[in-house]
């Protein structure tokens, strides 16, 4: 018999995943909630924040200021450059990306976000060409990994790990999705800001009649996205420590199949969406022999039977199309 | 479109339209050859050029009138773009133009299977993301036929038409029920399943791949092998040119046939309202799979040629990044146009191939092709047509009345939109 302290280890690591998947799930209902348009860049603007903390983070450490200063202060300037960046980069999506199709095909917003988040990758990916990573050296020591040619893979900085216990990071990821969906929850059902966004969602026009500044709302939604992606970027660079830049592509890939098979346009869908995928990842990967390189294909398997009878998701309303 | 400024050039005369119909084929063959023989700066601007032109074209209606004069000429022109075509392997032949051979060939393979793309993309509105799958699919048969069974290429053409067949079907019976975008994700899906299983399946070399595809051969002449003609080495890729180039030739009929006929107008109609279309008594579930079936066989033909051409198949050439790819090529040509989106797949292939160097810098290249083209101009560099059943039907009446053969600037403008 395979001993329970295995499958809590499971569950324990199906959580976390789960955990990464959420936060890139919830940008994705967030922003079809507002707009309609499912905005595939959503795991390349994550991973894009990943990237711009690690390059502050070397920079910061290049000028001497991580060892002196205290280690929260850190973490939070580092934060709020990566919450900048996404939040511009959240911007510049609805700028290019969404706008221009307001009135055409629903499927232009989704090629064109595709190809823009292709656009993010391979910046990203030209950008740490180089082989030498400062970061890499001081966290790893003699373990650095050091890839010599190509789009390296680079290792995230540490930082939650208090004391070098994974433990600890485990924790702080959990905890900080949780205080995450719950600002969220806050945000959208208790401000008037929130509430206007969810009137756009439900009817567009109704809402521009009532007073709601429509444009302003979907431009907030965009930087609270950004915001929500940035430490969503950070939680999953610091739970698998090394990254690569394509890294945004199976993960958005996997962010919106959690939105989906939870229910598009509810936060609580994409949290029940992103832990189904990545317990039936973990399990299969613990249980089945030689699971690990088929653990991601069941995943998908999953969603496409989920797509095929319940394309509404698990908790969704099922509507009913009009001509 | 409100501007009545269009192109007029009236030929009067059946000999001079006729005499421009041949000049115009071989301009055009002329403009290919140029592009892929000069070098790659050269070749550049001349792509450059080409979309400025296509651009400036469309908008005086120059393509349009260049339609309607191959229309009304339809043998002569079919009859003279065949022959161009046919002379291309020629002007090619040598061993020393080996790699613009191979570029050639490689443009050709990726037209089939944008063709097969745009069945589903262009006519019905329904983006398949995995259109790589189904060229790696059709590659994994020829490969699995000729290499691990050791059987004949042409076993190997049967064996990818019949399991792309299977596939497109196997996909397209979920995708009856979801639309938009739950249907790119279950194609997604596939892409990266296929991927995966490809990786992890020995029987298929796993990462590695399968290396030593044979290509096709009649008897003893191999189509892909260098031979001696009056003593000129020639290059190893003209026999297998001269077969793609025929069944490109053979895809593009079958695509415009199906674009006039009630399938592909139903498969519009489908993409511009599937509720409506059900209404109007269309069987959407059939038109759908067929646009999946057809789409498939295309890019599994395409997936086997090119296996032939490589001789290796590997899950590296058939990913994600592929399927963008082809994407990309169908929407720049001009989507639900065979002939937009055979330019659009030539463009960029030689593109890509022409700017090795640059390698790194080509996924980022086109997706910023993609992006700007969505943007600026999403109908493509060559739009598509609006069906011209009314002029057919005109014609027809004018013939009856009298039998004199009209000028083409007689002929109204079918405006687009």
């Amino acid at each position: 018999m395979v001993p329970m302290g295995y499958l809590l280890d499971l569950i324990g690591s199906a959580v976390l995943l789960g955990c990464t998947y959420t936060l890139v799930a919830i940008g994705f209902s967030l922003f079809f909630g507002v707009m309609d348009v499912v905005v595939f860049c959503c795991g390349d603007i994550a991973i894009f924040g990943a990237f711009s903390i690690l390059a502050s983070y070397t920079i910061l450490n290049g000028l001497g200021v991580t060892g002196t200063w205290p280690l929260l202060l850190v973490i939070l300037l580092l934060l709020l450059i990566g919450i900048l960046f996404c939040a511009v980069l959240g911007l510049l999506t609805h700028r290019f990306s969404i706008k221009p199709f307001e009135k055409s095909s629903a499927l232009m917003p989704l090629l064109s976000t595709i190809a823009l988040g292709t656009v993010i990758r391979e910046v990203i990916g030209l950008m740490f060409m180089p082989v030498t990573n400062g970061v890499a050296d001081m966290v790893a020591g003699e373990n650095a990994v050091h890839v010599v040619s190509g789009r390296n893979p680079q290792s995230f900085p540490s930082l939650l790990s208090l004391g070098g216990s994974t433990a600890a990071r485990n924790i702080i990821i959990v905890l900080v999705t949780v205080v995450i969906l719950l600002l969220l929850f806050l945000f959208l059902n208790k401000t008037k800001t929130g509430l206007a966004m969810q009137a756009i969602s439900q009817n567009k026009e109704l809402s521009l009649m009532t007073g709601i500044n429509v444009s302003r709302s979907i431009v907030i939604t965009f930087v609270i996205g950004g915001v929500v992606l940035a430490i969503s970027g950070f939680l999953v660079g610091s739970y698998q420590t090394i990254m690569s830049f394509d890294n945004g592509s199976m993960f958005g890939i996997k962010g919106f199949s959690a939105a989906v098979v939870g229910g598009l346009r509810n936060t609580w869908g994409a949290v029940l969406g992103g832990m189904l995928l990545a317990f039936v990842e973990v399990m299969v990967s613990g249980y089945v022999p030689n699971g690990s390189a088929y653990a991601s294909i069941l995943a998908f398997v999953v969603v496409v039977i989920f797509i095929v009878f319940k394309p509404e998701g698990i908790i969704g309303e099922k509507t009913v199309e009009k001509v | 479109m409100t501007d009545k400024t269009g192109f007029s050039l009236k030929l009067k005369s059946d000999a001079s339209q006729r005499l421009a119909v041949v000049l115009i084929n071989v301009f055009i063959f002329a403009l290919a050859y140029a592009i892929l023989r000069a070098p790659a700066f050269v070749s550049l601007a001349f792509i450059l050029l080409v979309i400025v032109g296509l651009l400036a074209a469309d908008k005086y209606r120059i393509i349009a009138w260049v339609y309607d004069l191959f229309i009304r000429h339809k043998k002569l022109a079919f009859t003279v773009a065949f022959l161009c075509a046919m002379a291309m392997p020629l002007l090619f032949a040598p061993k020393s133009s080996q790699y613009i051979a191979h570029i050639a060939v490689m443009a050709c393979i990726y037209s089939m299977v944008c063709l097969g793309l745009n069945f589903q993309m262009g006519s019905a509105d329904m983006v398949n993301f995995a259109p790589a799958a189904f060229m790696g699919i059709g590659a994994y048969s020829m490969a699995v036929v000729t290499v691990n069974m050791g059987l004949s290429g042409w076993i190997g053409i049967l064996a990818a038409i019949f399991f792309s067949c299977t596939a497109g079907l196997l996909i397209g019976l979920p995708t009856l029920r979801t639309k938009g975008y739950y249907l790119s994700l279950v194609t997604m899906a596939l892409q990266l399943v296929f991927t995966q299983l490809i990786k992890n399946i020995p029987y298929f070399g796993g990462p590695n791949g399968i290396t030593g595809v044979k290509s096709l051969s009649i008897g003893d002449f191999a189509f892909y092998k260098s031979y001696t003609l009056f003593g000129i080495k020639l290059a190893p890729h003209v026999p297998l040119f001269f077969f793609c180039l025929l069944i490109l030739i053979f895809f593009i009929y079958i695509a415009m046939r199906v674009g006039v006929s009630h399938y592909g107008l139903s498969l519009n109609t489908i993409a511009q309202d599937e509720v409506a279309a059900n209404c109007l008594g269309i069987n959407c579930n059939r038109r759908k799979l067929f646009a999946f079936i057809i789409g498939s066989i295309f890019c599994g033909i395409g997936g086997a040629l090119n296996a032939g051409l490589t001789s290796f198949v590997g899950p590296s050439d058939y990913t994600f990044a592929r399927s963008l790819i082809f994407i990309c090529m169908v929407i720049l040509g001009g989507m639900d146009n065979p002939i937009g989106v055979v330019v659009g797949a030539f463009l960029l292939t030689v593109l890509t191939e022409k700017l090795r160097e640059f390698a790194d810098y080509a996924q980022l290249i086109y997706a910023l092709v993609l992006v700007t083209v969505l943007i600026v101009r999403p109908a493509g560099l060559i739009p598509k047509r609006v069906r011209n059943y009314c002029a057919l039907f005109n014609r027809k009446l004018r013939q009856l009345a009298e039998p004199a053969a009209p000028s083409v600037s007689e002929q109204t403008f079918q405006s687009e939109n």
